[in-house]
């Protein structure tokens, strides 16, 4: 008997106007880097110039270089304190588990602004200045959310079991720790830490209100030059800022697929 | 050895406690200072809030935009959830890395690529224009419609994530009892599909229309003077007037707002669990 397949082309119609709503814009900013004109307007004329620009221009590459600073330090705080976190509250009681959890996934559903500005007070009321160590604070305290989801996601498969049978085998609870728990834990760091790291660098709230005058960040900068007029080296870093996180998640995919996958909330198919 | 482990939970709450909780009991306290330097408590910020016009104007358009933005990302972000988790088989995958893959690039510098793209004689004006749906200048930049197309472009994604996570777990099976008892595709959608993918719907919007509560770059960015919200007069308040009493009262009300609507769709969320 034959059948005749017929596929629905609505679903795909619409997932493609979905994809070009998503992406337009990006690739329109990405092609303008490219264009010899200096606000952005047609017609097209290829040239490299502002990507030459961009390599002269000392203010922007510093940025970057805080930025890239300032999102590692922040990762690998929150890489600590979520690993250490997730090992202490398995052993607290139900209730006062919950109650810690949700105090270090509140920042999540506070606006950043709010968070900002309420740190900026707390500088005010004890008298200091601004200073990097309350951005980085501020930056972890945005970004350690984040690092608690890959976690926390990992914890919850982690068979207790395992850690069992090394104590029972003899083994000190922090060769345990080294040898059992950090290795079953470590695709959950790298992951935590990625979204830590890409929390506080795409990060402009937080920066913006607690950042020393003199020091700025690339979201800064950036803004900045929004404000105060076009400059196409922003088309052209940015165009570099997305080819780079996309190398970034492409590795990070390859390398902690299953992790991302358990985040997801899938199973490993 | 168990109250040691415990102990390490401890760096992270003090963190929050030092960093987040005392910051905006910091800002609470402040909201009952006066800017004028005078001593003592007092409810003028307040007052001069809830009393002026302006400020009630704009709340109202933060909560309205909000709202709007909210509603476009569900109406948008549903069909697509839905034909992910129940149409696409191996493409599924691959559109999941596609709506995810914008989160990994810069915020700002997508709401600036909303700039470049809706600026008069841009290339969504010379598109227009080439086919013949508008002759002069698009004049949509600066206005509200452009703030609330960029900002449903930064957050319908993590509804679309929220939405096919909950679809996921509808198990087809049902689909087909439904349909072999003589459903139709709407009613099976009605009675079984929607109730279920309900807890992914609120929390969808609760991780949309929070955050749009508190914007403040997106909206001068596209919008421009037209484009001020509760979230801008706070950064002026800091930035510009330096009335920071002021400041952190208004932010007050905005973090009010935030709990009231976090509460609110918890509640709800909690109900459609439990059906």
């Amino acid at each position: 008997m034959k059948t005749t397949r017929f596929t629905n082309p609505i679903p795909s119609l619409y997932a493609l106007l979905m994809l070009a709503y998503l992406y337009t814009p990006i690739l329109v900013l990405m092609a303008m880097g490219f264009n010899e004109s200096r606000y952005n307007t047609l017609p097209f004329r290829f040239s490299l110039k502002w990507y030459g620009a961009l390599a002269q221009n000392r203010v922007l590459l510093k940025a970057a270089g805080n930025s890239l600073l300032l999102a590692l330090v922040t990762a690998a705080i929150c890489v600590v304190l979520a690993t250490a976190f997730v090992l202490g509250a398995k052993t607290l009681g139900r209730r006062s588990e919950a109650l810690a959890q949700n105090l270090i996934m509140m920042p999540m559903s506070i606006p950043w602004l709010i968070l900002a500005l309420s740190m900026l007070l707390l500088i005010r009321f004890l008298a200091m200045d601004k200073s990097l160590f309350f951005v980085t604070a501020g930056h972890v305290v945005i970004s350690l959310p984040y690092a608690m989801l890959a976690l926390q996601a990992r914890i919850k498969v982690l068979d207790p079991a395992l850690e069992e049978m090394s104590a029972s085998l003899g083994a000190g609870p922090l060769t345990t720790f080294r040898r059992i728990t950090l290795p079953a834990l470590a695709p959950a760091i790298a992951a935590g830490g990625f979204l830590a790291f890409m929390i506080s660098f795409d990060n402009f709230a937080i920066s913006y209100f607690l950042i020393p005058a003199g020091t700025s960040t690339l979201p800064i900068e950036i803004q900045s030059s929004i404000k105060f007029g076009f400059t196409p080296e922003i088309n052209a870093i940015s165009t570099l800022i997305i080819g780079i996180s996309l190398l970034c998640l492409l590795a990070a995919g390859l390398i902690m697929r299953s992790s991302l996958e358990h985040m997801l909330g899938r199973k490993d198919t | 050895m168990k109250r040691k482990q415990q102990l390490l939970t401890l760096p992270g709450v003090l963190v929050l406690a030092i960093f987040a909780i005392l910051p905006l009991l910091i800002m609470f306290v402040y909201s009952f200072q006066s800017d004028s330097g005078a001593a003592g408590v007092t409810l003028e910020n307040y007052a001069r809030f809830f009393t002026k016009s302006l400020y009630l104007k704009l709340t109202y358009r933060t909560i309205t935009s909000s709202i709007a933005v909210t509603a476009i990302s569900l109406a948008i972000s549903y069909p697509l959830a839905y034909f992910m988790a129940k149409k696409f088989k191996g493409m599924k995958n691959i559109l999941m890395i596609l709506v995810i893959i914008p989160f990994f690039t810069n915020q700002l510098v997508r709401v600036y690529s909303w700039l470049i793209f809706l600026q008069d004689g841009g290339v969504l004006n010379k598109f227009l224009q080439t086919i013949g749906i508008v002759s002069g200048d698009l004049e949509l930049l600066f206005t509200q419609k452009a703030v609330v197309i960029g900002l449903v472009h930064a957050f319908f994604p993590y509804m679309v994530v929220t939405i096919y996570l909950a679809l996921e777990r509808v198990d087809n099976s049902l689909l087909e009892a439904s349909r072999s008892l003589g459903a139709g595709p709407f009613t099976t959608f009605r009675n079984i599909v929607l109730p279920l993918s309900m807890p992914g719907v609120v929390t969808g919007i609760m991780i949309v229309f929070v955050p749009c509560l508190g914007t403040f770059v997106e909206p001068r960015i596209l919008g421009g003077v037209r484009g001020t919200v509760i979230g801008t007069v706070i950064e002026d308040q800091f930035f510009e007037i330096f009335g920071w009493n002021f400041g952190a009262a208004i932010a007050f009300v905005l973090f009010a707002l935030v709990v009231l609507s976090m509460a609110g769709l918890s509640h709800a969320g909690r109900r459609f669990e439990n059906e």
